[in-house]
Order: C-alpha cells, then sequence, then structure tokens
C-alpha cells in the first residue's frame, strides 16, 4: 500500500506511452490478450449488448405480455420447453423477461457511467487546471457528495420525483462523479508541470485548448476506468431501488423481475427459475466491469515486480 | 499535537458540519418542493375546513417556506428534529430508538467481514497461485457484485424457510421484553436473530478488506526484510503473521472505520429483506408514507453517522502514519 | 512529499480510501503515476472512441424501455358500425374523443389494481379510444383525486371494508349523494336528486323492510347511472394453527373475516402456548382511542377500550359495555351501563365516564370522530347507572355509527389532557399514553413502534379471554409471515397480502394451518370522473362498465379470491344486497352497442367520436 512502500515515487509509477492510434488499438487489444479475465469480462460485457440489441429476435414473448389460453393465465409455470425459464405469477414469460432486462441494465449502467465519468473528469479537470477558488469550490462540493450517503439519496429522489430509470441515473450522476473527479485533479495537477504543457502556453495555445487537447487525452484511460466501475455500481443500485419498490414500473429490469418474485412468493413457492437468473445477471454484468477494470489498471500501471 | 494536525482537525470538523447542512437544506426543500399534497395521508377526506387548516398549523405547514426553512434550522441547532406526521410524535425520540439497531447490526458486520476478510487475505497471499487462491478471489467478487438483498433472499429461503435454523424477520421473539439495552446485547435470541442479516452484509463487505490485505501482502512478501527473513530460516507462518501481516494491516484498519459510511447503503435493503428493526427500514417506509420530517430526521442521522466515521478514520489515519509525523517534525 | 491533505484539504477519507476500492484487487499504485502524453495523437484515440459509445447509448435507449404493447383497434369493430348506420357522411361525425388517461397504484404496492387497470385499459383501447395507463404512489393519486376533483378522469380505487361499514348507510350516503360531491367521499361528482332523496330516506326511517327496498331502490338507480365501473369484492384470506386454537373458538364475523374482535376475545388455546400472536406488514401509527389511525391500531384499540355496544360477528349491533339500549322514542335512546367495569388502573366505570366519552369527541380535539357523535343534541344522566342520548333528528344507524363506535375513556385521565391540548395547536391525535388505560378485555403492556405490541388478559372483564397475552408482530414481508406461521412463531395470520393460492397450498400440505377466506363488505372498482367529458355522459359509463372483465380479473388477477361485483352494496350483507342488478358481464360488442346507440361514431382509422354536434 502507498502509505507502507518507501519504494513508491513517481517514476517508478510510470506507465507505458501510448502513442498514435494504432498503439492505442494495440494497448487495448493487449489488455485483453494479457489478462484473461478483462477478456472474460470483455466477453460478458459483449454478450449482453448482443442480447440487448437482439431481443426481439431472442426473446419469444413481449416481455410484459400476459400469456393465456381459454380466458385463464398461465402462471407460475415451471420451466419447458414453451417458456424456457417458466411464467411468473401473472402469466409472463421470464426468459423473454430477462432478455429484455438486458437492455435496461446495459442503458442504466452505460449511461451512468457515461455521466459519472463525463462530470468527473470535466471537474477533475477545471478544478486542476486552473486552481484557485475554482478548485476550492469544486472540491468543496465533492466533500458534500462525500459526506451524502448513496442509496438513501437515490431513494428519497426516486421517490420524491417520478420512478423512472432516468431519475436513478440521475441520482447517481449527482453523486457517484466523486471519486473521478478526485483521482483526475490529483492527475491533472502533476500533469500540467510538464515540459509540453509550458511548451504549448508559450506557443500561444488558449487554455481550453490545452485543457482538451493537451492534457485530457492523457487523463481519459482514467476515466474509462472509471467508468467501467460505476457501470457495475449503476446497475446495482438499479437493481437495489426497483426491489425497495421505487422503481420504474414500465421497464422491465432484472432488478424489477426480483422484486416482482419477492412480492410474489416465489420463494414460498420455490421458484428458483424465477429468483435466480435475474440475480446471477447482474452478478456477471458487475464483475465484467470489475475485471475489465483490472485488466485497465494492468496496463496503465504495470507491477514493477512480477509477483 | 503538533499546530497542524490541530489545524487539519479543525478543519475537517468544519467541513463535516458544512456538509450536514448542506445535507439538511438540500433534504428539507427536495421534499417540500417535490410533486404531490404531503399531507393527503393524513387528513381524512371528512375533515373540515377549519379541521384541515388546524392540522396543517400543527404540521407547521401553513407558514411560508422561507419560516419553515429558518424554523428547521433552529430547532435543529437544538437538537430537535420536528414531529413525524405520520406518528405525531418526536422524531429524534422515533430516530434514536432505531439507531441503536443499526449500528448493532453495521458494527457485527464489519467486524465480521473484517476479520474474516483479513484472515482470508493472508491465506491467500500465502497460498499464492494455488486454486484455492483462484477460488477464492472468484468467491470473493462474485460476493461483490451480487446485490445484497438477492443474497439476502437465498440466505432466507435457504436457512430460514427450509432449514428453519434462523428465525427469518426482526430483532426479536415475540413478545419478549427486555429490562435493559445490555439484556439485549447478551441474550442468545438477540444475536439468533442477527445471524441472517448480518451474514448477508458481511459477505458484501468483505471483498474489500479481503483483497486490500492480499494485495498488501503480495507487496510487503516481496519487500527485502521478508526475502532475509526467509534466509534467516524463520518459519512460512511466522514471517507471515508476525512480520508481513503486521505491516499489511494498517490501512485496512483505517479502512475499516470508512466501512461504515460506505456500507450504510447496504443497511437499507438488507434491513427491508429481513425486517431488521433499524433506520434504514424507517427511512424507506417514511419516504413512501411522505412522512417528511421522520425521513428527514432518519436520513440525517445517517448522514451524521457516515460523516462521524469519516472523521474518526482521518484522524486514525492521521496519528497512524508514520510519514505525517516525520513529515513533520523534519520541518520544525 | 505529497500529503493528500495539505493541497486539496481533504483527507484520507476523500482520496485515498476510493481508490483502495478501485484498485483492491490488484497491487496497488495509486495516483501519483505520471500519464504520458507525448503529443497529440491521442486526440484521435479519444475522438475514434467517443462516437462508439455514444452510438451504443443510442443504440440502447432506441430499444429500452419496454412498455406494454398497444393493441390496435380492431379491425372489425369500425366496419360493423358503420354497416349498421350505413353510409354517414364524414361531416356528421363529432370530435374525436380526447386522451383518457387511467390512474393507478404502482405495481409493487398493489399489483391487483395495478394488473386490473392494465386489462380494462387494453379492452378501452378496442373501442377506440386513446388510454394511457398511468401509475402512481398512493398519495400522489389521492391527491389528484381528492384535491384537485376537476383534474382526472378515470382511476382505479377501493373502498375497504371496516366494522362500521357493516351498516349499508356510511356507504349508501356519503358516497353517491350531491352533499359529499365537493370534499367528501362522493369524488366523482354523482348528481341524482332521486338518489339524494332515497339515501337520506333509508337513513330516517326505523322500518327494516322499509329501508331494505329503499337501498335495493338506491342500488338500481347506481347499477343503471353507473358512475362506478364495479370489479369485485375481496375474499379476505386468514390462516391460524388448529393446533393452538380451538376452531369452534374461532368467529367468522360476516364481511370481515375470522380476524374480527370476538375471535380475539373468545378464542381458546388447545394446549400450553395461550400467546395470541399475529402480524400486520405496517408499522402500528399510534394507540389512541381519539385517533382512527391505521388498520392494525384499530384492532389494538378495539382490544383495550370498551364501547357502549359492539358490532356482533351476524353484522348486527349488540350491547356490549351497555346493559340494555332502548329506543324511547326516534331521537331518544336511553342507555344502562354494565354494573361493575373497571379501568385498568382499577378506578370504577362510570356513567360520567360514559357522558365525557360521548362529549371529548364532540371538540375539537378528535376530528375523526367527530362526525359521529355530531346528530347528538343531547345526554343527559338519568341514575348512576344510565344515560339518556338525544339526537338532532332520526338517525337509523346511530347504534353501529356512534354507540358502536366512540370508545370509552376515563375522564379522570383525559379531561385534564384535553384541557391542556385545548390551549395547544396540536390536537388529541398527537397525543400518545404511556401507558394507555382503557376497560376493555386486554390490558395494554408494550409497544415498540417498529416491532411489536403486547397486550394482556384484563382478568376482571365481564368478557375475560380465554388467551392470556394477545402479541401484534409487525412482519413487512409477507413470506416471512407465512414463514412463521408454519414455524409456529406467530399462531394467527392476520395479514396477507400476496398470493392466496400460495396460501392455500400451505393450508392443505399441512393439517393444523386453517385457512378462512371470508368476502369483504368492501369493493374495487373504477371511479369515472361525472363531471368531466365523456364520463359526463352516462351511455359512456356503460360502454366502459361492459368493457371490464369481472370474470378474468376474479379468476386469473384475485386467484379465485373475490366474487364479481355490481352494487355498492357488498353480497357480504346478505339482507341488503340486491339480487338481480343490472350485470354488466364482458362484452366489447355490447360496449359497442352502446355508444353506437348513444350516436357516437368511429373514423377510418377506427378511432371513437363523440355524437355529431359535440
Amino acid at each position: 500500500m502507498s502509505v507502507q512502500s518507501a519504494s513508491l515515487t513517481p517514476a517508478a509509477q510510470e506507465p507505458r506511452p501510448v502513442s498514435g492510434l494504432a498503439q492505442f488499438v494495440q494497448m487495448n487489444l493487449e489488455v485483453f490478450r494479457r489478462d484473461r479475465m478483462a477478456l472474460v469480462g470483455a466477453c460478458i460485457y459483449l454478450f449482453f449488448v448482443l442480447v440487448a440489441l437482439l431481443a426481439p429476435w431472442i426473446a419469444p414473448y413481449s416481455p410484459l405480455e400476459v400469456i393465456q389460453e381459454n380466458g385463464i393465465w398461465l402462471a407460475n409455470e415451471p420451466p419447458s420447453p414453451r417458456f424456457y425459464l417458466g411464467t411468473t405469477n401473472l402469466g409472463r414469460d421470464i426468459f423473454s423477461q430477462l432478455v429484455y432486462g438486458s437492455r435496461t441494465a446495459l442503458l442504466v449502467g452505460f449511461s451512468a457511467a457515461v455521466a459519472v465519468a463525463l462530470i468527473g473528469t470535466v471537474v477533475g479537470l477545471v478544478a486542476g487546471y486552473y486552481g484557485g477558488w475554482v478548485d476550492t469550490l469544486l472540491m468543496r462540493l465533492a466533500d458534500i457528495a462525500f459526506g451524502v450517503p448513496f442509496l438513501p439519496l437515490v431513494i428519497v429522489l426516486v421517490a420524491l420525483l417520478e420512478p423512472s430509470i432516468w431519475n436513478i441515473v440521475l441520482a447517481m450522476a449527482l453523486l457517484l462523479w466523486r471519486d473521478t473527479g478526485r483521482v483526475i485533479r490529483s492527475q491533472v495537477l502533476t500533469v500540467k508541470e510538464r515540459a509540453f504543457v509550458a511548451a504549448a502556453r508559450i506557443s500561444g495555445a488558449g487554455d481550453l485548448r490545452i485543457l482538451f487537447l493537451h492534457i485530457a487525452p492523457s487523463i481519459l484511460p482514467l476515466s474509462f476506468l472509471y467508468g467501467s466501475l460505476a457501470i457495475g455500481w449503476a446497475i446495482l443500485t438499479e437493481a437495489s431501488v426497483s426491489f425497495l419498490g421505487f422503481g420504474d414500473p414500465d421497464v422491465v429490469s432484472w432488478g424489477f423481475m426480483l422484486q416482482d418474485a419477492f412480492v410474489s412468493q416465489a420463494m414460498s413457492r420455490g421458484a428458483y427459475y424465477w429468483i435466480v437468473p435475474p440475480g446471477l445477471c447482474i452478478m456477471l454484468s458487475v464483475m465484467a466491469g470489475f475485471f475489465i477494470g483490472r485488466g485497465y489498471e494492468e496496463i496503465l500501471f504495470p507491477r514493477l515486480r512480477r509477483s | 499535537m503538533q499546530r497542524s494536525v490541530v489545524v487539519y482537525l479543525v478543519g475537517r470538523i468544519a467541513q463535516s458540519l458544512l456538509v450536514l447542512w448542506v445535507v439538511v437544506t438540500f433534504l428539507f426543500f427536495l421534499f417540500r418542493l417535490a410533486p404531490g399534497n404531503p399531507l393527503v395521508a393524513y387528513i381524512d377526506p371528512t375533515f373540515t375546513e377549519e379541521q384541515q387548516q388546524a392540522l396543517m398549523r400543527q404540521f407547521g405547514l401553513d407558514k411560508p417556506l422561507s419560516v419553515q426553512y429558518l424554523v428547521y434550522l433552529g430547532n435543529l441547532v437544538q437538537g430537535e428534529l420536528g414531529d413525524s406526521f405520520f406518528y405525531r410524535s418526536p422524531v429524534i425520540e422515533l430516530v434514536m430508538e432505531v439507531l441503536p439497531n443499526t449500528l448493532y447490526l453495521t458494527f457485527t458486520s464489519l467486524l465480521v467481514a473484517y476479520g474474516v476478510g483479513v484472515v482470508g487475505g493472508i491465506l491467500l497471499a500465502w497460498r499464492r497461485g494455488s486454486r484455492l487462491e483462484q477460488m477464492g478471489v472468484t468467491f470473493t467478487l462474485m460476493t461483490r457484485s451480487a446485490p445484497e438483498f438477492w443474497v439476502g433472499m437465498i440466505l432466507l429461503t435457504v436457512f430460514a424457510f427450509n432449514l428453519g435454523w434462523f428465525p427469518s424477520s426482526g430483532a426479536t421473539s415475540p413478545g419478549t421484553l427486555y429490562a435493559s439495552e445490555w439484556d439485549k446485547l447478551t441474550s442468545w435470541d438477540f444475536w439468533r436473530h442477527m445471524v441472517l442479516p448480518a451474514t448477508t452484509l458481511a459477505l458484501y463487505l468483505h471483498g474489500l478488506p479481503l483483497l486490500l490485505m492480499r494485495s498488501n501482502m503480495l507487496e510487503v512478501l516481496d519487500e527485502d526484510y521478508i526475502t532475509m527473513g526467509r534466509f534467516m530460516g524463520y518459519s512460512e507462518l511466522r514471517l507471515m503473521v508476525r512480520h508481513a501481516a503486521r505491516n499489511a494491516l494498517l490501512p485496512v484498519i483505517t479502512a475499516m472505520a470508512l466501512g461504515v459510511g460506505y456500507s450504510v447503503g447496504g443497511n437499507v435493503v438488507v434491513e427491508n429483506v429481513f425486517g431488521w428493526p433499524g433506520l434504514g427500514r424507517m427511512l424507506v417506509r417514511a419516504v413512501a408514507a411522505s412522512d417528511y420530517p421522520l425521513a428527514q430526521g432518519a436520513f440525517f442521522l445517517i448522514a451524521v453517522v457516515m460523516v462521524t466515521m469519516n472523521l474518526i478514520a482521518d484522524v486514525l489515519y492521521g496519528v497512524l502514519d508514520p510519514r505525517i509525523g516525520a513529515g513533520q517534525q523534519a520541518q520544525h | 512529499m505529497w500529503r493528500p491533505w495539505s493541497k486539496t484539504g481533504a483527507g484520507f477519507s476523500e482520496v485515498l480510501y476510493p481508490l483502495l476500492l478501485l484498485f483492491s484487487h490488484t497491487p496497488s499504485r495509486f495516483v501519483l503515476a505520471n500519464l504520458s502524453k507525448e503529443g497529440t495523437p491521442m486526440r484521435r484515440r479519444v475522438l475514434s472512441i467517443l462516437p462508439v459509445l455514444l452510438a451504443l447509448v443510442l443504440g440502447l435507449s432506441a430499444c429500452a424501455p419496454a412498455s406494454a404493447p398497444a393493441s390496435a383497434p380492431q379491425g372489425a369493430a369500425p366496419e360493423a358500425a358503420k354497416a349498421e348506420q350505413g353510409a354517414e357522411p364524414a361531416a356528421e361525425m363529432g370530435e374525436l374523443v380526447p386522451q383518457i388517461v387511467v390512474l393507478s397504484n404502482v405495481q409493487a404496492a398493489d399489483p391487483i389494481e395495478f394488473e386490473s387497470t392494465r386489462l380494462v385499459v387494453e379492452n378501452m383501447k378496442q373501442l377506440g379510444l386513446d388510454v394511457e395507463h398511468r401509475a402512481m404512489p398512493w398519495e400522489q393519486q389521492a391527491d389528484l383525486v381528492w384535491y384537485n376533483r376537476t383534474e382526472w378522469q378515470m382511476t382505479a380505487w377501493r373502498m375497504v371494508g371496516r366494522p362500521e361499514r357493516l351498516d349499508p348507510d356510511e356507504f349508501v350516503v356519503n358516497l353517491f349523494h350531491s352533499s359529499t360531491a365537493e370534499k367528501g367521499y362522493n369524488f366523482v361528482g354523482f348528481q341524482n336528486d332521486r338518489y339524494d332523496q332515497v339515501s337520506l330516506a333509508q337513513r330516517a326511517t326505523t322500518d327494516r323492510e322499509e329501508r331494505r327496498q329503499l337501498i335495493w331502490e338506491a342500488q338500481e338507480i347506481i347499477a343503471n347511472e353507473v358512475p362506478y365501473a364495479f370489479v369485485a369484492y375481496p375474499q379476505l384470506p386468514f390462516a391460524y394453527r388448529s393446533d393452538v386454537w380451538k376452531p369452534d373458538t374461532i368467529v367468522d364475523a360476516k364481511g370481515i373475516g375470522i380476524k374480527n374482535f370476538w375471535t380475539f376475545v373468545q378464542a381458546e388455546p388447545v394446549g400450553d402456548q395461550a400467546d395470541f400472536i399475529l402480524n400486520t406488514g405496517d408499522v402500528v401509527q399510534a394507540i389512541n382511542p381519539l385517533f382512527i389511525s391505521g388498520a392494525a391500531d384499530s384492532w389494538i384499540t378495539e382490544l383495550i377500550w370498551d364501547r357502549l355496544m359492539r358490532v356482533g360477528p351476524d353484522g348486527l349491533p349488540q350491547p356490549w359495555a351497555a346493559e340494555s339500549v332502548e329506543w324511547e322514542d326516534n331521537t331518544n335512546v336511553l342507555v344502562t351501563l354494565r354494573e361493575g367495569m373497571k379501568w385498568h388502573d382499577g378506578r370504577p366505570v362510570t356513567v360520567e365516564d360514559v357522558i365525557f366519552s360521548f362529549q371529548a369527541p364532540a371538540t375539537d380535539e378528535a376530528p375523526m370522530y367527530k362526525p359521529f357523535v355530531s346528530k347528538i343534541a343531547g345526554i343527559e344522566k338519568v341514575d348512576e347507572r344510565t344515560v339518556r342520548f338525544t339526537l338532532s333528528e332520526p338517525w337509523a344507524a346511530f347504534e353501529v355509527a356512534s354507540l358502536a363506535k366512540i370508545n370509552l375513556i376515563p375522564k379522570h385521565i383525559w379531561e385534564p389532557i384535553l384541557a391542556d391540548l385545548a390551549t395547544k395547536e396540536e390536537n388529541a391525535e398527537s397525543y400518545q399514553e404511556e401507558t394507555p388505560i382503557g376497560s376493555g378485555p386486554f390490558r395494554f403492556v408494550a409497544f415498540k413502534p417498529s416491532e411489536e405490541v403486547i397486550l394482556e388478559a384484563n382478568p376482571e372483564h365481564f368478557a375475560a379471554p380465554k388467551a392470556s397475552r394477545w402479541i401484534l408482530r409487525i412482519i413487512p414481508n409477507v413470506e416471512s409471515a407465512l414463514g412463521q406461521l408454519r414455524n409456529g412463531e406467530i399462531n394467527f395470520l392476520s395479514e396477507w397480502e400476496g398470493d392466496p393460492t400460495v396460501l392455500q397450498g400451505v393450508a392443505d400440505a399441512d393439517p393444523s394451518i386453517e385457512l378462512v377466506a371470508t368476502t369483504e363488505v368492501g369493493f374495487r372498482f373504477f371511479a369515472m370522473n361525472n363531471r368531466v367529458a365523456p364520463f359526463d355522459d352516462t351511455a359512456f359509463r356503460q360502454a366502459v362498465a361492459y368493457v371490464v372483465p369481472k370474470q378474468a380479473i376474479v379468476q386469473n388477477i384475485f386467484k379465485g379470491f373475490a366474487v364479481p361485483a355490481d352494487s355498492h352494496v357488498s353480497v357480504a350483507l346478505e339482507f341488503w344486497h340486491h339480487p338481480d342488478l343490472p350485470q354488466y358481464d364482458f362484452s366489447l360488442e355490447k360496449a359497442r352497442e352502446v355508444l353506437a346507440q348513444a350516436g357516437y361514431t368511429w373514423d377510418e382509422e377506427g378511432r371513437l367520436r363523440y355524437p355529431a354536434g359535440r
């Protein structure tokens, strides 16, 4: 840990230099080549993205469609060739819900990730570069964001405004940028002392130009890193909020499925085919985020000693 | 204490107060500006106009927003959190009654999580490269990625409903009255009720200390003095525990204080699944019932707990980090 | 040397801990790293990533969120309508019927209401209407429906069954009398002079047969005018352990079920377990005889405090704390108090206490109880055990609505409290006694608001319970409650918000668990705002009633645990329910017929239009 290792010096932390598009692509590929788990993570994401995009073709039914026969709803059917994962308490196909749920998960995940990474990066850039009162103000905001308990705030916001997934994303964007912001700011502080920045300044480049064209690109991998973690947090948060009953009732998500199962006494019925798959999907998508993040980190901050 | 450390501490305390003030203000306006009439849940439609007005006066809702806010702040400073719309009794009493339950659950879970995490981290670092390590890391990542309520639901089904080993809800068995808090804490029944919710939380929380400990251990194990120790013939076990672990442990300890803050989210969900009578459950119920004062009070208390633990963590870090002390002395 | 706090004022918690979170699965190298930033080629990398990300997000947002599939109007309908009316020139068609928004609770809170609404909305679309199903939390729904009476069109709603509602008076008058249209229970704004007459007449007459005819007529008017589209009378399932309580001592009260006062007081233990342990999903708000708070709260209040009369298991009022109740004429009632009654603190119950109990709600301190004593013009003490009530007008429901409703409270405790409250803003609803004192069959022991309420039997009561304690557990998780019933932690399942077939399955499998389902006196329905077009047209309302698939809802959503409803007087009230009302069985054809006959038409796209001239 940094506290312990006196051997930690800035120089020792130098990550691999990357320049040029080709090398960038190669770096990305190498992430996955080197770290098997990162590859697994990427595959999981790719799988979910494909499922989400091809949902209308994969899912045999519409997720909220009640399947009936002669006026009787086919409720609580166990898994069968007709219903791969059985049906819910109100006659809906669980497999179809799972498939369409991936759309919500990815939508919420990516939106929140983009929002968090974007806000955090911009805040970090501006605070680090300009310094002074701007810096102080932004960091005070970050302090406040750190002091607010996360899930309770999401609950309060979602309950008071409409229960919709965009409000969940909003609540996450309001608080989760704090980690990214601080870290990027620290980075910027060190980067802006670098020679090439001074050179750019001397040659008359404006502040914004320096900020976004020279400094930002170096910071971006870190943003992507946090972004990939944020995807996982976002999916988990959406699931928790739905589970507590504050979710969006028009949108089928994995959290919604779990809440539906919970409320319909699926446990007492022993309906494991209903309870397990959505939770498993959530778990996999969050893990994928961790793996990819770890893979990037390996590349960006390579270990000095292979331990 | 050195002066700069004192200054640092004062600064941190001031900052914590600022955070709390912002939280309180934000909540206050958020609740009152939200759509819908808050009193719908509390005014019986058969009330006459005067009765409704009287009720609004009682809740203090007839005054303009800014006045309400100032009154609220003034009360807050005196420790008065207003009256719950739902219970019609002081919020401070209601939340203080359930606060201990949340604290017991949180601390127990943290202790278990960090205990298991630390030991597990040492173990996995020791058995580096083995299948045990791979399985261990995977398992930990899995529990960190799975939704807590889902894990809770499964534990509930298996251990409470199917096997019947543990009770499925609440903190006490029906009809039990404890003479004092101490009696409750030392009763077997109470702990039996705590097992499942604490296990659920601990499963989620143990990931961080375990992985952190493991990675610290791995670094430390590469240090020169460990290699020296090996040459000198010390046993692996002794090296692990007496030398490596001690050094790797420090950050984990400080992280634990922060664990409270970050586990607050998990608390809310777990309390709901297991019907644990704590702050999280009270918050959810208050929000759903538009009981603004109670929701504000519960939220505020959660924020206070979190901010306090962050503060303690900072102080701990400041005290424990040798660099700070060393750096200070070097300057003076 | 890098000191995080010196530059940013932040501490360990803000900077390093988040990094711990991030990097905890590998050896941690922190923020001190300097990333290389040689030159501008990075820019291209950035620019190449962004479009990909953007495309992904846009692509996904185009696909999500999945809402309920909208079914297109039947192709057959407009053609059939046109064929009926012959070739209508387009100019004859009226305005397009505007979009209709149907409100309901959210799925999580009330899946029955939510799903029924969804079904009905789908069916309404088949009539060529543009309909939207809008779900919102109950508080918002109530806010709109109660406080903004012209701003909603149609909503799912429910009237809950309570013991006081076992007399049809409350529903018959309050729901549809024009006087309650502004602020009271007639939130649909139904206006019908004949109904006003009939509903008040039934209240005034004391002849039961005459009253029944009037109530029947009232139901006929409603069935023809259709201010509500009725859905069903729910059957409330309750369960108990027959190895703990003797089944023949469990009382099934009409319209209420086995969870009632009589069961609590009369249940006899089979074996050693003499604690009556039951559950509720919601927290207990207050234990206060002057406050009508939640449902579970009223169970507690009924046990701690006595009333002069009580509604018996047959639905009719019977003397309770009163030894006898005599109507001297139709506005004077003589009530004799039972002898030997004592408060839980040992003091005797006196006639002064009775008088005080009826005077207290008449003040402003107990607004919820005030309506129940509003028609009492005077109370006078006749002797040490007798009191005379004088009504301001004849009131047939006086016994049920007042004598069986007002709690008897001790004057020596409440008089000083009320005097003190009169000087303050708060009323008695905010007051919570430390140890509530009543004279009822159970005494207060403890109240832990989020966990449980404990009462113990009062052996000195004239109807002393056979159980030794009455313990109400707060169990928010419905499945947990079932689990606890199965393992004996609770022995009476008093609330089951879940799927009744699950409960049925458990009861069938376990011989010591008995399930008893009772049709309740409350009902579920769709309220149509009679003030707002198109719901101001009776024909339109009738058409909507025809597209409510009652049978399908009962079978699939209630899982068979309900009875289709046709009136605001429940089938549970056998004596008062009209046996032969128009049923409005589900039929799209009949709905279209009714609309066509009223002059509605459908255009080429199948959309419904008003009759010409509107």
